[in-house]
Formats: C-alpha cells, sequence, structure tokens
C-alpha cells in the first residue's frame, strides 16, 4: 500500500463523512433541547433535491445551495410543529416525514427530469487551504475538497462556542435536561425547540447539497441512502458529546471509504458487504454502548406545565 | 384582619416592620373542572414579614402559591399589588414584579453546575461564569447560605440544591419569596440552616411566605400564621406562638392525636413460623464498584415493626430495591415465609405477600397519568378482569370504598393521579399496598415523607393496625422520632452495614444518634 493510497483513503473518509459531519451537528443541537429530530433523512433528501434542481435551473451552484438549504426548512417546521406544538411523538412523526420527503422528491425527479436524468448538475468548487495545498500529495488529495465542507467545519466550531459558552447554549441544553427550569425561568422551552430545530433542518439542507452538488453533482432517487440515520447512530455513539461525534462520523466515513480502498489495494470483498460495512458498525457501536450513554434527559419528551 | 401596632409580635425579636400589605389577595377562587380548590380566600403580604401557611395536605396551599407566582389563573376574585390590578399571565410577569416561589419540586439542570443553573434565563450572548460565581459567594455571605458556585448538581445533596433555588430567587432581589413546603425533603440540621436564612431574608426587607405543616418551625419564625383547610382560610392568628394548639386544631378540624404510644403488642418469644421475612447477608455494589449495601442480615417476625434508622444514603434506598424486587443483590439472599426470592421479579414479590411503600412515590409508586381507581388496583388488575376485559364500573366501587377507608381525598376515583395532593397520593399507595389479599409483609419507605400531622397519625395508624392484624413491617426512615413512635426494634445502618440495634424506646435515642454517626455502641 502506498503513501498515495492512503491519502486518498484519508481523502474520501473527510468527503464521505462530510454530510454526516453537517447534518449530525444540526441535530445534536435540536437532541440537545430535546427534539430528536428523526426526520434528518428527508430533510436532507428535501434539501439534496431542491438544491440540485435549483442548480441546473439556473446553472449556478450558489444559488442551488441557498434554495437547498432553505427548502429543508418547512420540512423542519413540520417536525417541530408536530413535536413541539401538538406534542406527538417525535420518532413515528420524523419516519412519516422521511417517507413523505422520499415519495415527494422521487415524484417531483421524475416529473422534472424525466429523461434528462443523466445529465450533469452544475457543481460546487473545490478549494483547498493556502499553505496546506502545496503539501505534496495531501495537498491534492486530503485537502482540496469542496468548500462547503470547510464552512461546515467553521460552523461546528461555532455552535461548539455557542453551546458552551453563551446563553443560548445553556438554554438549548436545559431545554433538553430540564425544561421545566428552563420553564420556570421565564424561557419558552418551545421558542427554544423550534430554533434548534430549525437549526438542524438548515444543517441538514447544506448536507444534502453536499451530497448532489458538492460530491457527485447529480441527483438520483433516495440518494441520502440512510445518511440520517447514520448521523442519529453518529450522535448516540458520541454520547451526545460534539467532539465524539465528530469522531464517529469520520468512523463511519472511513467505513464508507473502505468500499472503494480495499478493491484498490486488491482485496476482494464483496460489495454489498462493503456497502453495509458503516451501518452494520453503527448497529455495533449503538449496541455496544448501551446503558453507558448519557442522553438529554428529557429527550423526546414533549413538555407541558402540568 | 387588623393592621394594628397590637397585632406586632412581641416575643421575637425579627418583629414584622411596620406597613401597609403591598400584596392583597382579595376574595380568591379557584376552580379545577368540578373541583373547588380554593374559595374566598383573602391574604395579606406585609413588608418584611414572615408570613406561614399552614394546611393539611390538599387545602390548597399548594395552588395559592401557584396563583400568586402566576402557574394558574383564579377563577374569582382579584390580587392587588401596590395597590394596581395584580394579574400575572405566568411566572415571568411575577418575577418582574419581584415576587419568586421556590417550588416542592426542584428544577435544576443536573448535569450542570451551579453557576450555570444560576445564569439560565438571566445571561445574555456570553456567559461570565467568573462574575456569576463572586455574586454567588457574596449572595452566600449576605444570608449564610453555603455553595460551591462550580459543584455540579447531581453531586449536591437535597439541601445544597435547595439552597441553589433560593440563591436562584434572591439574585432576582424579589420583594416576596414563596417556600412551598420547603423543610419536607430536609434533615434536621438543614432545617435550622433554612430558617436562620428566612429570617436574614426577611430582615433585608423581603417578605416570606413559608408554607408548612411542621408546628415547630412556625414557633421559631412565624411572625403571623394563615390556616387554610378545604380551600378556605379557616384561622389566622398574629401572635402564631401563643396560639399553636388553636392553629392546630382548625387545621385539621380534631384534636390531634396524643403522641403517645399505645400499647407495644404483647412480647412473644418468636416461634420459628413466625419468621415472615429473612435477610441473610445481602450485598448490593453499584455500576461505579462502590459497596452501598454490605452483609445486612435480619429477621423479621409477625406482627413486629422493625425500624431502619440512618442518615440518608447510607444503603437504605439499596434495600429497599432489593427487597421490592426492583433490583438484584449482588451478594447473599432474602426469604418472604420461607419462600427465596432473591432477584425476584417485584410482580412476584407482591404475589408472595409484600407490600411496599416505595421511596420515591412518583418514579416507582404510581403512573400519574393514571385515575386514582387505577393506581389503586395497580398490582391487582387481574382481580377485575372478567372475559379478559376490565370491569370498570366494579373497580370504580371497590376503589371509592377504599378510598373512604383510607382517607384519601380527591374529585373522584377517576382523577388524575398527577393531580392529587401528595399526601392523598401516598394514602392511596398505602391502600393499594395494605389491601394486599395475602399480606404478611410491607417493606415501607420514607411513608410520611411531606406529609402533614393529621396525614402523619393516619399514616401511622394504619401501620400499626397492620402489625396488630401480624403483618411484619419493615419501616425504613431517617425521622428518628418516627422510628420511636412507630418501630418496636430499630436496627442503624451506618455505610450499608448494620452498626448495632436495640429497643425502639425513647431513652436509646443518643445510643441510635451515636451509631448512626457511625460510632460503634
Amino acid at each position: 500500500m502506498s503513501w498515495e493510497m492512503m491519502a486518498v483513503f484519508i481523502g474520501s473518509t473527510i468527503r464521505l463523512a462530510a454530510p454526516l459531519l453537517l447534518s449530525a451537528t444540526g441535530e445534536l443541537v435540536s437532541q440537545r433541547a430535546g427534539v430528536l429530530n428523526m426526520s434528518l433523512e428527508g430533510m436532507m433528501l428535501t434539501g439534496a433535491f431542491a438544491g440540485a434542481l435549483a442548480s441546473w435551473y439556473t446553472g449556478n451552484p450558489l444559488i442551488g445551495l441557498l434554495f437547498g438549504t432553505l427548502a429543508a426548512l418547512p420540512v423542519a417546521l413540520l417536525q417541530a410543529f408536530f413535536s413541539i406544538t401538538l406534542k406527538a411523538n417525535q420518532i413515528v412523526t420524523g419516519i412519516g416525514i422521511n417517507i413523505l420527503a422520499l415519495g415527494a422528491t422521487t415524484l417531483a425527479y421524475r416529473e422534472i427530469f424525466g429523461s434528462r436524468s443523466s445529465e450533469a448538475i452544475p457543481g460546487l468548487s473545490k478549494w483547498s487551504p493556502p499553505v496546506l495545498r502545496d503539501i505534496p500529495l495531501w495537498g491534492d488529495q486530503v485537502f482540496d475538497q469542496v468548500w462547503l465542507l470547510y464552512l461546515g467545519g467553521l460552523i461546528i466550531l461555532l455552535t461548539a462556542l455557542v453551546m458552551h459558552r453563551t446563553a443560548l447554549g445553556l438554554a438549548l441544553h436545559a431545554c433538553g435536561a430540564e425544561p421545566r427550569a428552563v420553564d420556570k425561568s421565564g424561557l419558552s422551552v418551545a421558542r427554544l425547540r423550534y430554533l434548534a430545530v430549525l437549526f438542524s433542518g438548515l444543517m441538514a439542507g447544506l448536507a444534502g447539497c453536499f451530497i448532489s452538488i458538492g460530491d457527485i453533482h447529480t441527483f438520483t432517487e433516495g440518494m441520502t441512502s440512510g445518511a440520517g440515520y447514520l448521523a442519529i447512530a453518529a450522535i448516540i455513539f458520541g454520547n451526545w458529546k460534539l467532539g465524539r461525534m465528530v469522531l464517529a462520523c469520520l468512523l463511519f466515513g472511513a467505513a464508507a471509504a473502505l468500499k472503494f480502498f480495499l478493491p484498490a489495494i486488491g482485496i476482494q470483498v464483496p460489495n454489498a458487504l462493503l456497502i453495509m460495512l458503516p451501518y452494520v458498525l453503527a448497529l455495533i457501536a449503538v449496541a455496544g454502548l448501551i446503558g453507558r450513554q448519557t442522553a438529554p434527559g428529557s429527550l423526546a419528551q414533549p413538555y407541558s406545565r402540568s | 384582619m387588623e393592621h394594628s401596632a397590637s397585632a406586632m409580635h412581641q416575643s421575637q425579636q425579627h418583629a414584622a416592620k411596620a406597613g401597609q400589605p403591598w400584596l392583597q389577595l382579595e376574595s380568591i377562587g379557584k376552580r379545577f373542572g368540578s373541583f373547588q380548590a380554593l374559595q374566598d380566600v383573602a391574604l395579606q403580604i406585609r413588608p418584611g414579614e414572615i408570613q406561614c401557611l399552614l394546611g393539611e395536605n390538599g387545602a390548597g396551599k399548594s395552588t395559592l402559591c401557584n396563583l400568586i407566582f402566576g402557574v394558574h389563573e383564579p377563577t374569582a376574585g382579584q390580587m392587588l399589588l401596590d395597590g394596581g390590578v395584580y394579574q400575572p399571565q405566568g411566572p415571568a410577569d411575577a418575577f418582574a414584579q419581584g415576587i419568586a416561589m421556590v417550588h416542592q419540586h426542584f428544577s435544576l439542570v443536573s448535569d450542570l453546575s451551579v453557576v450555570d443553573n444560576l445564569l439560565l434565563g438571566q445571561a445574555h450572548g456570553f456567559l461570565r461564569r467568573g462574575a456569576m460565581a463572586d455574586r454567588v459567594a457574596r449572595l452566600a455571605e449576605q444570608y449564610g447560605l453555603q455553595l460551591d458556585p462550580h459543584a455540579l448538581i447531581s453531586t449536591l445533596s437535597v439541601g445544597e440544591r435547595q439552597r441553589v433555588e433560593i440563591v436562584k430567587c434572591l439574585m432576582r432581589e424579589p420583594r416576596l419569596l414563596v417556600l412551598d413546603e420547603p423543610t419536607a425533603v430536609l434533615l434536621p440540621d438543614e432545617i435550622d440552616a433554612l430558617l436562620r436564612v428566612c429570617r436574614r431574608v426577611a430582615a433585608q426587607g423581603c417578605s416570606v411566605l413559608l408554607v408548612t405543616h411542621k408546628l415547630a418551625e412556625i414557633k421559631q419564625v412565624a411572625d403571623r400564621v394563615t390556616v387554610l383547610r378545604g380551600g378556605r382560610i379557616v384561622a389566622h392568628s398574629e401572635h402564631p406562638a401563643d396560639e399553636l394548639d388553636a392553629l392546630v386544631q382548625a387545621m385539621i378540624q380534631h384534636a390531634p392525636d396524643s403522641p403517645a404510644r399505645p400499647a407495644a403488642a404483647a412480647s412473644r418469644s418468636p416461634r420459628l413460623q413466625d419468621e415472615v421475612l429473612q435477610v441473610d447477608g445481602l450485598g448490593v455494589t453499584d455500576v461505579q464498584g462502590v459497596t452501598r449495601l454490605d452483609n445486612f442480615t435480619l429477621v423479621l417476625n409477625r406482627g413486629e415493626i422493625i425500624g431502619v434508622a440512618g442518615v440518608e444514603g447510607n444503603g437504605q434506598s439499596e434495600l429497599a430495591s432489593v427487597l421490592s424486587g426492583m433490583s438484584s443483590p449482588s451478594r447473599g439472599r432474602f426469604f418472604i415465609n420461607g419462600e427465596e426470592l432473591s432477584g425476584a421479579s417485584p410482580q412476584a414479590v407482591t404475589r408472595a405477600g409484600v407490600g411496599v411503600v416505595p421511596e420515591d412515590r412518583h418514579a416507582t409508586g404510581c403512573i400519574t397519568d393514571l385515575s386514582l381507581a387505577e393506581n389503586i388496583f395497580l398490582n391487582r388488575l387481574h382481580e377485575f378482569q372478567r372475559w379478559g376485559c376490565l370491569d370498570r364500573a366494579a373497580m370504580r366501587a371497590a376503589a371509592s370504598e377504599l378510598m373512604r377507608r383510607f382517607d384519601v381525598r380527591a374529585a373522584s376515583v377517576d382523577s388524575r393521579f398527577g393531580g392529587l395532593s401528595g399526601g392523598n397520593q401516598q394514602k392511596a399507595v398505602l391502600a393499594r399496598e395494605l389491601t394486599l389479599r395475602n399480606l404478611t409483609c410491607l417493606i415501607a419507605s420514607q411513608p410520611t415523607r411531606g406529609l402533614d400531622v393529621g396525614a402523619v397519625q393516619a399514616v401511622y395508624g394504619h401501620i400499626r393496625a397492620a402489625r396488630d392484624q401480624g403483618v411484619g413491617v419493615l419501616l425504613i426512615s431517617s425521622e428518628l422520632d418516627e422510628l420511636l413512635t412507630v418501630a418496636d426494634r430499630i436496627v442503624v445502618l451506618y455505610r450499608g452495614r448494620i452498626m448495632g440495634s436495640c429497643p425502639a424506646q425513647p431513652d436509646q435515642r443518643a445510643r441510635i444518634g451515636a451509631m448512626m454517626a457511625g460510632q460503634t455502641p
């Protein structure tokens, strides 16, 4: 195995982990605030489709990104309305929304793109940071990524800052741990939770756009293929801590990257098994951690005063 | 109610400052559905006074506090604040008017530090934890409240958590501090510390409304006392220290039972078949590897009450949890009527004739979203089954019979259990556990916690009656007075081990106290 292959492997690990990182960051904020936003998958798919559509229509991937990100918001609003205002079961609602998003995007895709489905869609450009881009091998293979990935990294750092150092982060954390305390302090639990779910919608929209117009430059039916669920698994694996969650996303990304890497170094494994790998890993990780996790105390529990 | 100077308290140094009441409640009524929780209630708060609100469970004390704090809205009457109408739409309005409240159930975020909990809802933008820690230190100095600002809430004792709640209120520099049964969960020395804090708060001009049913506290701090019964004000006193008896009478409407011990059950030499519970070397090690209960061995006979004394957190919870089947022992065994039940399910324990009054009523004693009737028969719903369906009419009839027998006060047997007051919930739990068909043993943990004088006497009465019918009772309590009153024999737990045992005689108090502190007798 050469150094070059190693660099390729690391580069594709990061690339494949990126949508997980983006969506899991939003989802973590939502779960910290007490809403298990199960519709992550549906929001990502909606973002991916809307981003691809707008980029293809205008020819400008930036407009695609903007449109795709905003398109996930109504879906997030729907999840928030059901789980916060109507106090419905968040998991059932989320899965319902996922099925709805899969159906709606598939239908719209066939109606709009039809026979032109194989056309390439204008995608986001790549960028690599100065200095780092001059490192031999790594500069090309690892750091030359879609610029959205670097933006994502910045957002993750900002999220960490907000969650740990600001009044807003404290209030969001308390919303998921002990909403009664938030209510009694005079803040609105509902408003904070709406805010958190909408943030997870924005991030899922970005993640969806990364998949369609960042990574592949096309849209296919159901193209998120469970990335939303993987992101949720990464949060559980990371024990609801941002740093560990990032590591979990990278681990899942590496598992996905093996799919390309193993055949390349001559190890023959059935492709279907490799595609399964990240999901199996997530399953093992989640099962092995049962009992040692500390989920937010009121996760998935609607808040009411009485 | 008069405002004359003669109403002033003379015997105490912290006499109420003269002054017009700044908060007035006028013929306030509150109705929940068909249940009239409060009727025609008038109350005045004067600057810098400590007013006690006395009443049995279900008398409407908490409801009254919640009205003042804006959690509920009154259905009749009005509240006046500084002469203007006061209509709080929520706690935020109450805060804005300088009214702060410490609730019975704390609302602290347990995985955050003291400082973070205090900052919640108070800060904007970036958190300035250092400044807040300094502020906590200053308040601690000012009011005599000791607190480590950087400790995680989950590591604090109940008393310390309450101090955090009080500091949370004091930071808003309130004009009125409402304390809803603050001493129900505290140890005796913590109660004294709390009452000292109350006096210092009042001395600085803030009014204190203290909800309680402990007469000793009224004697110590109250400037005035208002007594609620059945949602109405039935008595009011401007010199409570001199009128305690009358106030208690007004509260429970019948003379309190004399605390004298009923004649102890005739002592018999226990025979082998008299043993209802045998515990053999029981040990519990928690997930962190800490030994919580160590080599606990005990024999409980028919018609006997054994009290388990000890400062809380010395293995009592683990003992109760293992004996009720909620968890498995790490070592040792126990037998009910000769049948080994170590590690058996709670259902098997119930079937063997063990009644359990759990320590944490809300977590394991009831299901608050179900009705009173359903909760009363939670452990034997199968008795009301006909063709596989629940015969609700029969269940309701049986429940209302038990409701009457155990004096559970609620609008009806269909009332939501969570809406009942703590005392009535506990009576309902007792009604369920003491009417098990084959009851031979009762495990009761802190059965009178948070109950008022009347309810406490009722609980004692039920436990004694069960003993007299031959039930063996294991009474786990952190209140030594309770054990000395009710139990026949006392064993003392310290760090999970039995330090010793002695007959439950008042003259053993010092000896038991020493054992509770870990000294071998």
